[in-house]
């Protein structure tokens, strides 16, 4: 069994090893940024499906809002924000939304995560989880009023509200995103 | 290390400001975009740039929702073989209720042509229709579309109103070549003239993303109750007068909902009215120029010289004719005559529709939506 511990002549140092996970592959941004990328909007192209499940519609949660939350979280990253505004593009064009609705709203609160990081992360799970539930609250009043100048109809608030419960089920995959990759890389802690 | 690099190696990038300034950038962006985006007026023009996006994600949402087409049919027959008892006994009785509907419709629907010709009366013609599939929709508070496969190749064009069995479901505000973008008539830009079928009173029907868009404009007292049928007005030649549209119903807030038909059913097949305005109808060839009332009324019959000899053949014979006798023909009853030939109508030449698509839905649902022959409905 290696000892921990390199008796050298002048001193001992603690050799704390290459971390197993890190020593086999390197995070980058395709595994966090581009295959999550992909599934948020295969699995919203998939919701979209007009089709009722026992008299029920299929939810229409605003998935890449979970991206916005962790991706900041994780680590800074110019591909991020970028791959977040064509999201939100997508999400304009496939919605049928006015041009720039869901990239203006995400990319806001990207940017209000983004300054807030040094105190979310680290923080414990429930408190991310809170932190979200206020994210999806910010991000679905900010697209109220939005909606409310852009068409002078102020959206039904039942409505607003299922779709926000929606995606504040995502949570689970903000919690999933930030274990496996806030502390992937040591150099962002 | 190379020697030049000794000089950076300790410049460390400002990532958080250059992150920052990227996301206020692209904020700005989309804030410009949403400002010359304005969508309170629906036009062709703001919609119109959409179309290559549709047209790629037609095909995609197709392919994509097959799992989840899978499961929900794999759903419906669990629902339906649970249910079948009751729904037999459900079907059984409205048979029973439309049988009788349907005898009265035919007789009034007789009598109506009847007084259209009497009357002079100009109807509108059948509006011609093309079937499609909706694959892909979104149904949140923000914004309500569809999108259907079937485009500016099946000749719909930008305005068209869209129907289910059921009722109306909105209007297409993008055409691409296979694919169109239907807007709901719940979305939050929707606004439709209606008419309470009562009272004949207007109103404006205003989406706001919910299932249930609400009456505004509502004018006169006791103009609408809960119950009441609601329709197509016509008014501004957005849709044809008269489409089903729902109910009226009273929400908790007293605001006057409408409870909509086309939500009776999951809203899969679509039929697309290639109505464009009213302004198409006064065409000349496809106006339906009623007959006038002289063209109707039998034909008096014409007085012919009778011979003696043809005279005596024929009391001879026992025989009276009515053409060679105008005496005896103009005392015979009109029924006992043979009917007067009907003036040939300029009517188009389509086919009617009640038979193809209305008490079809089956039949419909079967046939693709981009290659399904255009049938036509009246209004």
């Amino acid at each position: 069994m290696k000892t921990p511990f390199i008796k050298t002549p002048l001193k001992v140092t603690l050799d704390r090893g290459v971390r197993k996970g890190m020593a086999q592959r390197m995070i980058g941004p395709l595994d966090w940024i581009g295959w999550p990328a992909l599934w948020v909007l295969a699995g919203t192209i998939l919701l979209a499906t007009p089709m009722k499940i026992f008299g029920l519609y299929l939810p229409e949660p605003v998935l890449p809002l979970a991206l916005a939350f962790s991706w900041p979280l994780i680590r800074p990253s110019y591909i991020a924000p970028l791959v977040l505004a064509l999201m939100g593009a997508f999400l304009d064009y496939f919605w049928g939304a006015p041009l720039g609705f869901w990239t203006l709203s995400l990319m806001i609160v990207y940017g209000v995560t983004f300054l807030l990081r040094g105190y979310i992360v680290g923080q414990d799970m429930m408190v991310i989880t809170a932190l979200y539930g206020s994210a999806v609250i910010g991000f679905f009043v900010l697209n109220t009023l939005l909606a409310t100048i852009d068409s002078g109809m102020v959206p039904r608030l039942i409505s607003v509200f299922e779709q926000a419960l929606a995606t504040f089920a995502a949570v689970f995959l903000v919690l999933w995103l930030l274990e496996t990759f806030v502390h992937a890389d040591v150099r962002f802690q | 290390m190379p020697q030049g690099d000794k000089h950076f190696e300790h410049l460390k990038l400002p990532v958080n400001w250059g992150v920052m300034a990227l996301v206020a950038a692209v904020c700005i962006f989309g804030a410009l975009s949403f400002l010359g985006d304005r969508r309170e007026e629906v036009s062709g023009r703001s919609y119109g740039n959409r179309s290559g996006f549709d047209a790629a994600a037609g095909p995609a949402s197709n392919v994509l929702a097959t799992p989840a087409h899978v499961v929900g049919d794999g759903a419906n027959w669990i629902d339906d073989y649970f249910f079948a008892v009751r729904e037999n006994r459900i079907l059984k009785k409205r048979v029973q209720d439309l049988s009788l509907y349907r005898d009265m419709y035919f007789q009034q629907k007789d009598i109506s042509e009847r007084y259209e010709k009497l009357l002079n009366l100009r109807t509108e013609p059948p509006v011609e229709m093309v079937t499609a599939r909706s694959v892909s929709v979104s149904r949140g508070p923000f914004n309500n579309n569809r999108l259907i496969d079937a485009g500016s190749n099946a000749k719909i064009r930008f305005g068209n109103p869209v129907i289910t069995d059921q009722g109306l479901v909105g209007r297409v505000v993008g055409v691409s070549p296979k694919v169109s973008r239907v807007l709901l008539i719940t979305d939050v830009v929707s606004r439709t003239p209606i008419m309470i079928a009562r009272s004949d009173a207007r109103a404006v029907m205003s989406g706001d993303g919910g299932e249930f868009p609400r009456l505004d404009f509502v004018r006169g007292k006791d103009a609408v109750k809960k119950g009441d049928q609601i329709l197509t007005s016509g008014d501004g030649g957005i849709f044809p007068r008269g489409l089903p549209v729902g109910e009226a119903v009273q929400g908790v807030d007293k605001v006057w909902r409408v409870k909509l038909y086309a939500n009776r059913a999951p809203i899969d097949f679509v039929k697309i009215l290639l109505y464009e305005d009213f302004s198409q109808f006064p065409e000349a060839d496809q106006v339906l120029m009623t007959p006038q009332i002289t063209e109707l009324l039998p034909q008096p019959a014409i007085p012919q010289p009778v011979t003696a000899g043809a005279a005596g053949a024929a009391s001879s014979a026992g025989v009276a004719s009515s053409a060679a006798a105008p005496v005896s023909g103009a005392a015979t009853s009109a029924a006992a005559r043979p009917a007067a030939p009907r003036p040939a109508q300029p009517r188009p030449a389509q086919t009617r529709p009640a038979q193809t698509s209305a008490t079809q839905p089956a039949q419909a649902q079967t046939q693709s939506a981009a290659a399904t022959p255009a049938t036509e409905v009246p209004f």
